[in-house]
């Protein structure tokens, strides 16, 4: 298997000083592709940071990052563009544009890319109807259940076709029936878009799905 | 989507409202009160231009034809007559001075004229249709005992009608005409009348005129001319342009310093105010600044979306701002005088203000890392960037 994302020696502080928190301690990591690797452990013990490192939403104090076979240049390089290229991330809150419709919030991250609008439109329609929202287009967040949003925050995350969708605790605010189901999606998903997903969770219950788990504790990754 | 940033301002419309409108009462109040300094000037200089003299002669030690106490003896005026340096025959007495005429029963504030019809100093029509000039004396040198007609003509903004009589002093005046306005300082009406009755309603009939005023030769320089007299003991002379200097300082400068004291007080607070109103809208827009950096939003693209938002708001703040204070000068009880010039200038300043502080809002989170920004875990230096500022996108 090629790596799709590869991490070595990766480590973030937080704060300075006697203050400074360890968050990851020079971990090593790489996720194949096509690969469903899930990453759990305790509260606190560095999951989110380090997606977040992966999907260069986040500057690591040392080490270094190879995505897609490219080496990452941390001083000078546009990372813009490898995240609106080839990385999709869905929060644990969402986050969707409270102010666009369902519609309108996949069709930003093309617009974000520069895509044509009709055919922004076209693929985000497609993308809502595959997430079984097709009745929803045009509602805004407030207007939908978690289960909804968190479809929706999907389907804007494989907008730009990425490589990589990171998801962190995607199913944290969804009962166990909308997990069953999100889960299912992201599955199917996966398959059809041959994309590479990197699960955040502390849901035991969702370890049945992945290809691969990576245990973490106190910032260092433990078993892989 | 062009339509995303408006969507976004339609969305959070009551901000987008209360900035506006802080934006908007703040150009309204300093072009008011830069209006209202600016209708005093005018006010201040209408009179004195309108004489067409270019000489203002007062007593020594007056410090002005306007300015303080001034007495002269007309008739020791007399040998500057024979001055070639003035035009032939344009020596003329005035009386300028602040009264409470008692118009239907209420004192009210008026300047009085006292002038000579064939001289300078006053109108010489009244305005068509509105009755008639005043009866001039028919004497040069003053009689008290010789009979004087008391009539008067007004300004028109004064309201009074034909034939009605007003009291000056003791004395009744009756109103046989009305001139086009000239209003004095804040509003100040003027009454304009004989010289002669002057004399009996403010100065007790007493043989003094507060000031000469006259026309330079046409050959002559004023100022040459003004410097000539102004050598003469007991009188001071100034020309026009010194006159309204000296108005200027009197009546309006001095005091309005308080006035203009709060006006730069006014410039200060508003450009905090307009800054910081812009610079925390923007960082409320954190959190979704970071999400448009996580999906893939480049620096470049973040700003130009918070920008737009910026200027826009900038725009309608400051276009009603600007419209507003005209509409409160014409509403206005005393002459507001909104100068254009100074409105295009507090338009441009406002508006580079708000797009200003607007940026370095923008600037502060769009430098840091996507994460930091949505989590809303900025660092507190206003202009000091995250230590996690590392990834350089464009």
């Amino acid at each position: 298997m090629t790596a799709i994302i590869e991490g070595i020696g990766l480590t973030k502080r937080f704060g300075v000083g006697d203050a400074a928190v360890v968050a990851i301690d020079s971990v090593d990591i790489r996720i194949d592709e096509r690969e469903l690797v899930m990453i759990m452990g305790d509260s606190g013990c560095g999951k989110t940071t380090l997606i977040s490192l992966l999907g260069c939403i986040l500057t690591p104090d040392a080490g270094e990052l190879r995505i897609d076979g490219e080496d990452i240049d941390l001083t000078g390089q546009d990372l813009s563009l490898i995240r609106r290229q080839k990385i999709g991330f869905v929060f644990q809150l969402f986050h969707l544009l409270p102010y666009l419709t369902a519609l309108e919030n996949v069709m930003v991250a093309m617009d974000i890319a520069k895509t044509d609008k009709s055919e922004a439109e076209d693929r985000s329609i497609e993308l809502l109807t595959r997430v079984g929202l097709s009745d929803r287009l045009h509602h805004r967040p407030a207007q939908m259940s978690g289960g909804e949003k968190q479809r929706v925050s999907f389907a804007r995350a494989l907008a730009n076709r990425p490589k990589v969708i990171f998801a962190d605790e995607p199913t944290a605010n969804l009962d166990s029936r909308q997990s069953d189901n999100l889960m299912d999606l992201i599955q199917e998903l996966r398959q059809e878009h041959q994309t590479t997903v990197v699960i955040v969770t502390h849901h035991e219950g969702l370890k049945e799905n992945a290809d691969r788990i990576v245990y973490m504790k106190d910032g260092k990754v433990i078993t892989s | 989507m062009k339509s995303f940033f408006l969507k976004d301002m339609q969305y959070r419309r009551a901000r987008v409202v209360l900035t506006s409108l802080g934006i908007t009462v703040l150009i309204s109040l300093i072009l008011l009160l830069g209006g209202i300094m600016n209708g005093m000037r005018i006010q201040a200089q209408q009179y004195v231009k309108s004489t067409g003299a270019d000489i203002w002669i007062s007593a020594e030690g007056s410090g002005g034809a306007f300015i303080g106490f001034s007495l002269l003896i007309e008739e020791n005026m007399a040998p500057l007559n024979a001055q070639r340096e003035l035009k032939e025959g344009s020596l003329s007495p005035l009386i300028f001075a602040q009264a409470r005429p008692i118009i239907r029963g209420k004192s009210t504030k008026a300047i009085v004229v006292g002038y000579m019809t064939d001289k300078y100093g006053g109108p010489k029509q009244v305005l068509d249709g509105e009755g008639r000039m005043f009866k001039a004396s028919e004497f040069q040198d003053y009689r008290p005992e010789d009979p004087i007609p008391l009539e008067i003509i007004v300004d028109e903004k004064m309201g009074l009608e034909i034939g009605e009589q007003i009291t000056i002093g003791t004395d009744a005046v009756k109103v046989v005409g009305k001139t086009s306005s000239l209003m004095f300082v804040l509003d100040t009406p003027l009454i304009f009348m004989d010289v002669r009755v002057a004399q009996k309603v403010l100065l007790g009939n007493y043989p003094r005129v507060n000031m000469m005023i006259a026309k330079a030769n046409k050959n002559m320089e004023p100022e040459k001319v003004a410097a000539l007299f102004d050598a003469i003991e007991e009188i001071e002379a100034r020309t026009m342009n010194q006159t309204l200097d000296d108005i200027i300082a009197y009546y309006v400068d001095e005091p309005m310093k308080a006035v203009q004291f709060l006006r730069v007080m006014l410039w200060i607070v508003a450009g905090l105010l307009v800054g910081m109103i812009t610079y925390v809208t923007m960082l409320e827009k954190t959190q979704e600044i970071g999400v448009l950096k996580a999906i893939g939003a480049s620096n470049s693209y973040v700003m130009t979306h918070l920008l737009k938002q910026v200027a826009l708001i900038s725009v309608v703040g400051v276009t009603i701002g600007f419209c507003l204070a005209y509409v409160f000068a014409a509403a206005a009880p005393i002459f507001v005088a909104i100068n254009l010039v100074e409105s295009i200038i507090v338009a441009g300043i406002s508006f580079i203000v708000c797009c200003g502080s607007g940026y370095l809002a923008a600037r502060k989170v769009i430098m840091v890392d996507p994460l930091i920004a949505f989590r809303g875990e900025l660092d507190g230096g206003m202009f000091r960037h995250s230590p996690t500022v590392a990834y350089p996108d464009a």
